[in-house]
């Protein structure tokens, strides 16, 4: 398995030839730039997060770190700080590239009713929180949207996480709840009850296995959670890719109870893989819930909890995944809900003095969204409701009620009629948020998922034929032209052929090769050119990172991870 | 299914290569077109008596002179008299019958050519036929050739249901549709519980309508016309369709797997034939994937037991080490062997129907003499004749699994196992053009 991911660890390691692009970025783009530019070079904080590092692995650590100090404007900063490091290479490329499509943007309808000036990123950032309640024609002020996504192998927890948390904000009334109680006690499946919350389908609920992605919201006084409950069972991959491509932030649910840690981490456990594709699908921060560890078999075992760490470290380091800067652990449980919003017990788990699961989220840095760009939002799903309704999640711009947008690949022309976000009607949406949108002017049989909804003056590219980079992460013999896979691009599974390989990657160095390869083996990088059965939606990873990642699976495996380089044709 | 004409040593790699033949004398002989109705098709079955066709065939010859046209008269006539002097060849129907053609066909240059081809089928042909057409019959031959196992495919997932067939090497997709059921959406309220209803609604309608397809397509004259069913998809469908009463119980009763793919549509059934492989041991397809796969893995351990492109092929072939040559079934090249006539040097080229366009090919490079055309052939036909004498086993596939497909794209679809390594120099240039591609482009 030690070969498995390394290739990510090299775009990683080419992320740090670009450190100087990154600090750039970095003071660009943060939100609050001007504050914590300082911070940035000040030495203090990083022995004092090697503190806490050590603090958390090793067993009996008698002082606990200043971590507890969590809302501090201090660890703000580390985390801020870390928030953009992580990133790996595409990301940073990106970001660093960021700046032109925004450049392009001031023509398009709906930015330049905005008073900003696209001049420089900082003030355009700064300002957006004045923008936001000035064309808000709803009461509510708009809180930060953040899409949360939940994975981890089958049985680990995730529903019932979900459910739990619900009730923990509210989202769901104790009568409800109670009521699934009685009904899961009458199948038999009395713990289960939690993750009806979630699982509303019928086959769901008897089976006790997700098999849609679950969709539900909460709140704290800063943010608006969306969660996405991916399910954990092989066959259900690309369901779970597709919610994935829509989360900014993964948590990832570990079962601690003997035997179950095991098998979800073994090679054909989904713990590897959903982790894997959590990162190709953009996610930048991850945080690892060890579930259950209530359970009999575990106890609040400080020995069990850092037994599962240590094992999911090296994994989660070479799916790209930096320990110290993007991944937080904690332990929790999901049935009795304990570390979940509220802080754990001294006398249960006295070893864990960090923050409880909600309040961590909500304290993390804001992320970078990119507010100015043209409009646009791949649908994920749609129905018929009175009317053609398209979900998804707005990848970059805003949209307002009655606006004209174009619905790619079939440019179809339509207007907005109606927004949601979550379960509430409202006038605008922004970047980031997880919407319902009402279209006028089409059938709901014209609209697919992965179609992208966009500005009409900036819309996407479309295309059956494309260049891309391509690491092969498991693939037992070789790959060549005629080779077909399904690809898994923002919310599109669609088949493809590679047509033609043109080179392959140094993994060291990066240096193309001047000979075209004949085949390409597992753990290579190369670039190729693929095409796809029918026209999709797509943009250079360049461009548009969240357009531009795939994923290739085959045989119910990931074979490969991609970025597109070049739409063709 | 041995058949008796063949000695029990000839394995059965040199069968495929006696289908190939078949194969490729149907196609020749469908696209032939003869005047009026002068081609005649004449089966015999085995066991049947030479003197019983004679005299028909006699019978014919005395109705033919009737015939008032004299152009077509004279064709008839002679065609029965050619069939009647093959005929003359053969004391008794050998073991496996007899297949005869004979009759004037008309060339693309608008030539008239003579054909009379008999030979005994690769297994015993139990149909008895004469007809006299202006074009060849070969219906019987070419069910010869089907495999008698077909196989059924049902891959259903929440986005629609495919339906395919496998048989020998031929992976058919008979139909396929989509459905658009709801999703869940998490819309509660009042009308949660409508939605449920509406959505088990949909569902349970779309697991009838597979089921009638699967009626519809698999079940011909009241009985199934497959050997075995396997049904595949992604969430509990399949379970839902296979206890299912409204799927009929004539094909309950062939469902001898189901497989989780999590895909539908056509990766679903690659994957759904890959998992039932072992179910489907001897059906050709599976066992062209395999030999394929094989190949791939001494290329991807880098064994250097492996050879590709004509040139490697053929190099590799002539040192003898070769141990099972790999060709696909529609391979284009034509071999050609040409006659410097001054120096009296033979050469030997191997074009594809472009190369053979541009006529530097056949001049001298460094005389500009125009060469000779002594032989030409396709690559492939030589290969069957001969492989042979070079100790390799001849193994003909096809494009159409995954293997196969890459094979064929990108390997040139020629290439062999070798026994031993041998030092070939891996330069031969496939690549003809895409020479445009500047890959300073990206990044």
């Amino acid at each position: 398995m030690s070969d498995n991911t390394s290739a990510p660890d090299c775009w990683e390691a080419a992320a740090d030839e670009n450190l100087s692009t990154i600090a750039t970025s970095m003071s660009t783009l943060n939100v609050n730039a001007p504050v914590f530019i300082p911070n940035v070079n000040a030495p203090e904080f990083v022995p004092s997060f090697m503190k806490e590092e050590t603090g958390q692995t090793q067993p009996a650590a008698p002082d606990p770190p200043p971590e507890p100090s969590t809302g501090t404007p201090e660890d703000l900063a580390v985390t801020n700080l870390d928030g953009d490091v992580t990133a790996d290479s595409w990301e940073e490329a990106a970001d660093a590239a960021t700046p032109s499509p925004n450049r392009e943007t001031p023509p398009t309808p709906p930015t330049p009713g905005t008073p900003d000036e696209d001049e420089e990123e900082d003030s355009d950032e700064i300002k957006k929180p004045k923008k936001k309640p000035l064309d808000e024609d709803d009461s509510a002020p708009k809180k930060e949207p953040v899409n949360v996504i939940f994975i981890g192998h089958v049985d680990a927890g995730k529903s019932t996480i979900g459910g739990q948390i619900m009730y923990l904000t509210g989202m769901v009334e104790k009568r409800t709840l109670e009521k699934y109680e009685r009904e899961a006690k009458e199948k038999n499946r009395e713990t289960w009850y939690l993750s009806w919350a979630l699982d509303t389908n019928l086959e769901e609920r008897d089976k006790g296995k997700t098999v849609e992605v679950g969709r539900a919201y909460f709140e704290t006084d800063q943010k608006h959670f969306t969660i996405l409950d991916a399910p954990g069972h092989k066959s259900f991959v690309p369901n779970m890719i597709g919610g994935a491509c829509q989360a900014d932030l993964a948590v990832l649910v570990i079962s601690a109870r003997k035997g179950e840690f095991e098998t979800g981490f073994e090679r054909g456990g989904q713990t590897r893989e959903h982790a894997m594709l959590a990162k190709t699908a953009g996610v930048k921060h991850l945080i690892v819930l060890i579930n259950k560890m209530d359970d009999s078999t575990v106890q609040w075992s400080e020995k069990r909890y850092n037994e599962c760490k240590e094992k999911l470290v090296p994994y989660l380091k070479k799916v790209g995944f930096n320990p110290s800067k993007d991944i937080m652990f904690m332990p929790c449980s999901g049935l009795t809900g304990a570390n979940l919003r509220e802080q754990i017990d001294e006398t249960l788990c006295p070893w864990y003095k960090g923050p409880a699961f909600i309040p961590y989220i909500n304290n993390l840095p804001p992320l970078n969204r990119n507010m100015s760009g043209p409009f646009m939002m791949p649908v994920v799903d749609r129905y018929n409701d009175r009317g053609t309704i398209v979900m998804g999640k707005v990848e970059s711009g805003c949209c307002k009620k009655g606006d004209n947008i174009v619905v790619m690949p079939n440019k179809t022309p339509v207007t907005v009629d109606m927004l949601w976000r979550d379960e509430d009607e409202t006038g605008t949406v922004n970047c980031g948020e997880n919407v319902k949108v009402k279209l006028r002017g089409v059938e709901e049989a014209d609209v697919a998922p992965g179609f992208v909804l966009c500005d009409p003056s900036n819309p996407c590219k479309t295309g059956r034929i494309f260049d891309a980079q391509v690491v092969i992460l498991e693939h037992k013999s070789i790959i060549c032209a005629g080779y077909s896979a399904v690809c898994h691009i923002h919310s599109v599974a669609e088949e493809v052929t590679v047509k033609l390989l043109l080179c392959t990657l140094d993994k060291k160095s990066g240096d193309k090769s001047q000979l075209r390869p004949r085949f390409v083996k597992q753990d290579q990088i190369a670039i190729m050119r693929f095409e796809t059965s029918g026209v999709i939606c797509m943009e250079a990873f360049k461009d548009h990172p969240q357009l531009g990642r795939f994923t290739l699976r085959d045989e119910g495996k990931t074979i490969a991870i991609g970025k597109v380089l070049k739409v063709l044709e | 299914m041995a058949s008796q004409g063949y000695s029990a040593d000839e394995s059965s790699a040199d069968r495929n290569v006696e289908i190939w033949k078949i194969k490729k004398l149907i196609k020749s002989l469908e696209m032939a077109r003869g005047n009026g109705t002068s081609m005649i098709s004449l089966i015999i079955p085995p066991k049947d008596q030479i003197a019983r066709v004679s005299k028909m065939l006699a019978d014919e010859f005395g109705t033919a002179s009737n015939i008032k046209s004299r152009v077509n008269r004279l064709s008839v006539l002679s065609a029965i008299t050619s069939v009647q002097q093959r005929l003359k060849l053969y004391t008794k129907v050998p073991p496996n019958g007899l297949v005869i053609y004979c009759g004037t066909i008309v060339t693309e240059e608008g030539k008239e050519k003579k054909v009379n081809i008999d030979f005994e089928p690769f297994k015993p042909i139990n149909t008895s036929l004469y007809l006299c057409d202006n074009k060849f019959h070969t219906e019987a031959l070419s069910a010869l050739l089907a495999d008698d196992n077909k196989f059924g495919f049902i891959v259903m997932d929440g986005n629609g249901a495919l339906f395919g067939t496998l048989q020998g090497n031929t992976r058919e997709v008979l139909h396929k549709f989509n459905v658009d059921l709801p999703k869940k959406h998490g819309r509660g309220g009042q009308s949660a519980l409508r939605f449920a209803r509406l959505r088990m609604e949909k569902r349970h309608n779309y697991v009838r309508k597979v089921a009638e397809t699967a009626v519809q397509l698999f079940i011909s004259n009241d009985k199934p016309n497959i050997a075995g069913l396997v049904l595949a998809g992604s969430a509990d469908f399949k379970t839902e369709l296979s206890q299912s009463d409204m799927f009929d119980p004539r094909l309950q009763g062939k469902v001898i797997k189901l497989v989780d793919v999590s895909y539908g549509g056509e990766n679903g059934f690659n994957q759904a034939i890959e998992l039932a492989a072992e179910s489907l041991a001897n059906v050709k397809f599976i066992q062209e994937k395999k030999l394929i796969a094989k190949y791939f893995e001494e290329i991807s351990q880098d064994t250097g037991k492996y050879c590709f492109g004509v040139v490697d092929t053929l190099k590799a072939l002539e040192c003898g080490a070769v141990e099972i040559l790999i060709c696909w079934e529609n391979l284009d090249l034509v071999r050609y062997v040409l006659k410097n006539h001054q120096s009296g040097e033979e050469t030997i080229l191997h074009l594809t129907p472009e190369q053979e366009k541009d006529k530097t090919h056949f001049t001298d490079k460094t005389t500009g003499v125009e060469l000779e055309l002594v032989d030409s052939m396709p690559l492939l036909e030589w290969l069957a004749n001969n492989y042979k004498s070079f100790g390799a086993t001849l193994e003909i596939i096809t494009d159409r699994s995954q293997e196969g497909s890459q094979y064929v794209r990108g390997f040139g679809g020629i290439g062999g196992i070798l026994r031993y390594k041998v030092d070939l120099q891996q330069l031969t240039d496939l690549e003809e053009d895409f020479n445009d591609i500047d890959l300073d482009d990206y990044m």
